[in-house]
């Protein structure tokens, strides 16, 4: 799998405080990469990193297979678009002049395409209307036409359903699928709205105090959060074979415990286990949020 | 870089303070017309059309401030730097095309100015009384220090990331500038000797005495340097035509604009952006 973006130890320190921990990242071409966490894990920093705005401490970044240290990455940035905090709107401007504006900076041979991109996100009505008078969804709208303007291979988008009301998070939700499934646009994506997110990432980066904790597929995620049944066991092997025999899925964590997942019905989970004579010393049943899979992996108080 | 430079005067045909700065120019130069008409025609005044094309000279430096200030803080307040670099502009490029869209355009308004004053001034004044040459020189010497105005507020404002402050410390700056040229030349001004009086027997005796503010020679070369490289003493004395060292005026502007351009590049190289 081509990686877009991958990062090495990178680490990034003002003064006293390290915002950036060894920081190691990989983004799949083609992913919607969800970087999630809480205010001050380190997002915003990282992404300023990657859009150049700063410079690592030490480490490095690899996009598009040059590294930060190599002075190909200012080539390499222009397969690239990306809304940092608040998207780079002209306020005194049109949509319209905002994109004729961002065109002329990325070099495009005309101006063919700007009406394609307001229709894309939904501002082809705006006409002259100067976007400081825009609703902040209008705003992050166009801020993601702006990033698509020089038709980037991999978009970046820092905390882009902030403020937004729910009309304005389904609309950037559904443009980012699209962006993703039709434009084939891989998606770095920062926000510490943890539902929000698990509804577009196909992988996630989890971050606390500015070190990725795990990466992980949506696929694999899922199979963690969704319904499961904790057990605690005397005899794993036994358990093991009555699960393979009946087809249902689980995990062994370790030589006591086993998870089951699936939507089980406890009660009737029980009785089939003893009539089998599995006896299990503890059973737990859970069911996980994104929210709580990523307390749970910090080990923390949801506090944000 | 052209890439940068095409978008900027984009933005700049739709920019507000632009255009502000084009009207401004061109009431100035009515106004200052129809003010010298008046005492022409009121008092009988010769008045020179070469005169009106300097005066503007004076407070340009205001102008600059305020217009760099503006039109270049949009650039970090609504977030364009920041777009510039992520979409792999380099730096250095995009320093140098705001100062060459700043210094383009504030020469641009020196010139609307002095092609109203043209225009209307010598069908209405007479013509030109100095040596073609000569106005030439000055006019190339104001345009230099336009240039080293132009440097020094384009770096204040990539250097500070907030336009608000930018704008208070620019304008700050351009005044600090003229207070500085206009104590220097109250200094420069300062006679030889001055007339004290005194009463001696019930009489008033005038007798002049050596004056305390009067500078040292070497004094006097040390406060005409100082306004000789500062661009608002520059100014002043091409308005006034009494700069004793009009040629090396140039060379000072060419030393600012080369310390401040360069000094901006490598804080702007090093700046860490948000």
């Amino acid at each position: 799998m081509e990686i877009v973006l991958e990062t090495n130890n990178l680490e990034k320190k003002y003064k006293d405080f390290r915002a950036l921990n060894h920081t190691n990242m990989h983004i799949e071409k083609g992913a919607i990469y969800g970087l999630v966490g809480k205010n001050g894990a380190g997002k915003t920093t990282l992404i300023r990193i990657i859009c150049g705005l700063q410079e690592p401490t030490s480490g490095e970044y690899i996009l598009y297979d040059k590294s930060n240290k190599n002075s190909g990455i200012i080539t390499v940035r222009k397969r690239m678009g990306a809304i940092i905090e608040t998207p780079s709107i002209y306020g005194e401007m049109s949509a319209r002049d905002n994109l004729i504006e961002q065109y002329k900076l990325v070099g495009m041979p005309s101006l063919d395409g700007i009406e394609e991109l307001l229709k894309l996100v939904g501002l082809e009505e705006t006409g002259k209307k100067k976007t400081k008078n825009f609703s902040l969804g209008m705003k992050q709208r166009l801020g993601i036409a702006i990033a698509l303007a020089g038709n980037p291979d991999f978009l970046i988008l820092d905390e882009p359903i902030n403020g937004l009301d729910p009309k304005g998070i389904i609309e950037i939700r559904e443009l980012i699928l699209k962006l993703n499934k039709e434009r084939k646009i891989t998606i770095l994506i920062s926000s510490h709205y943890l539902d929000e997110l698990s509804k577009i990432a196909t992988h996630y980066g989890f971050l606390d105090n500015g070190s990725i904790i795990q990466e992980i597929t949506n696929e694999e995620l899922m199979k963690k959060m969704e319904h499961k049944i904790e057990l605690k066991v005397s005899k794993v092997k036994e358990f093991v074979k009555y699960f393979e025999e009946n087809k249902i899925s689980y995990e062994v964590i370790d030589s006591k415990n086993i998870n089951v997942y699936g939507e089980n019905n406890l009660s009737k989970f029980i009785t089939e286990l003893s009539q089998k004579n599995l006896i299990a010393d503890e059973i737990h049943e859970k069911e996980e949020s994104l929210e709580n899979y990523y307390m749970n992996l910090i080990g923390g108080d949801n506090d944000d | 870089m052209i890439r940068l430079l095409n978008a900027s005067f984009t933005r700049l045909r739709k920019n507000k303070t632009f255009w502000l700065l084009i009207i401004f120019s061109i009431v100035l130069a009515l106004f200052m017309i129809y003010t010298q008409y008046s005492d022409m025609k009121n008092y009988g005044e010769v008045i020179e059309v070469e005169q009106l094309m300097l005066n503007y000279s004076t407070m340009i430096g205001i102008v600059i401030a305020i217009f760099t200030s503006l039109f270049l803080g949009v650039e970090y307040s609504d977030g364009a730097i920041r777009n510039k670099i992520s979409i792999g502009h380099k730096r250095v490029n995009i320093y140098l095309s705001n100062l060459i869209i700043v210094t383009v355009t504030n020469l641009f308004s020196y010139i609307v100015f002095l092609g109203i004053v043209a225009s209307i001034g010598i069908p209405l004044f007479g013509s030109i009384t100095i040596p073609i040459s000569k106005l030439l020189m000055l006019l190339g010497t104001i345009f230099v220090t336009t240039i080293a105005y132009s440097s020094i507020f384009t770096f204040l404002a990539m250097v500070i990331s907030n336009k608000t402050i930018t704008a208070i410390v620019s304008i700050m700056f351009s005044f600090g500038l003229m207070m500085n040229a206009m104590i220097c030349f109250n200094r420069l001004e300062a006679p030889k000797t001055i007339s004290e009086a005194s009463i001696v027997n019930g009489e008033t005796k005038i007798k002049e005495v050596p004056n305390p503010r009067y500078l040292s020679k070497e004094k006097r070369t040390i406060y005409q340097i100082i306004v000789d490289i500062n661009p608002a003493g520059q100014m002043f004395q091409i308005a006034g035509r009494t700069a004793p060292n009009l040629k090396v005026l140039p060379l000072y502007s060419l030393g600012l604009i080369v310390i401040f351009t360069g000094t901006g590049l490598v804080l702007f190289k090093r700046k860490e952006l948000k």
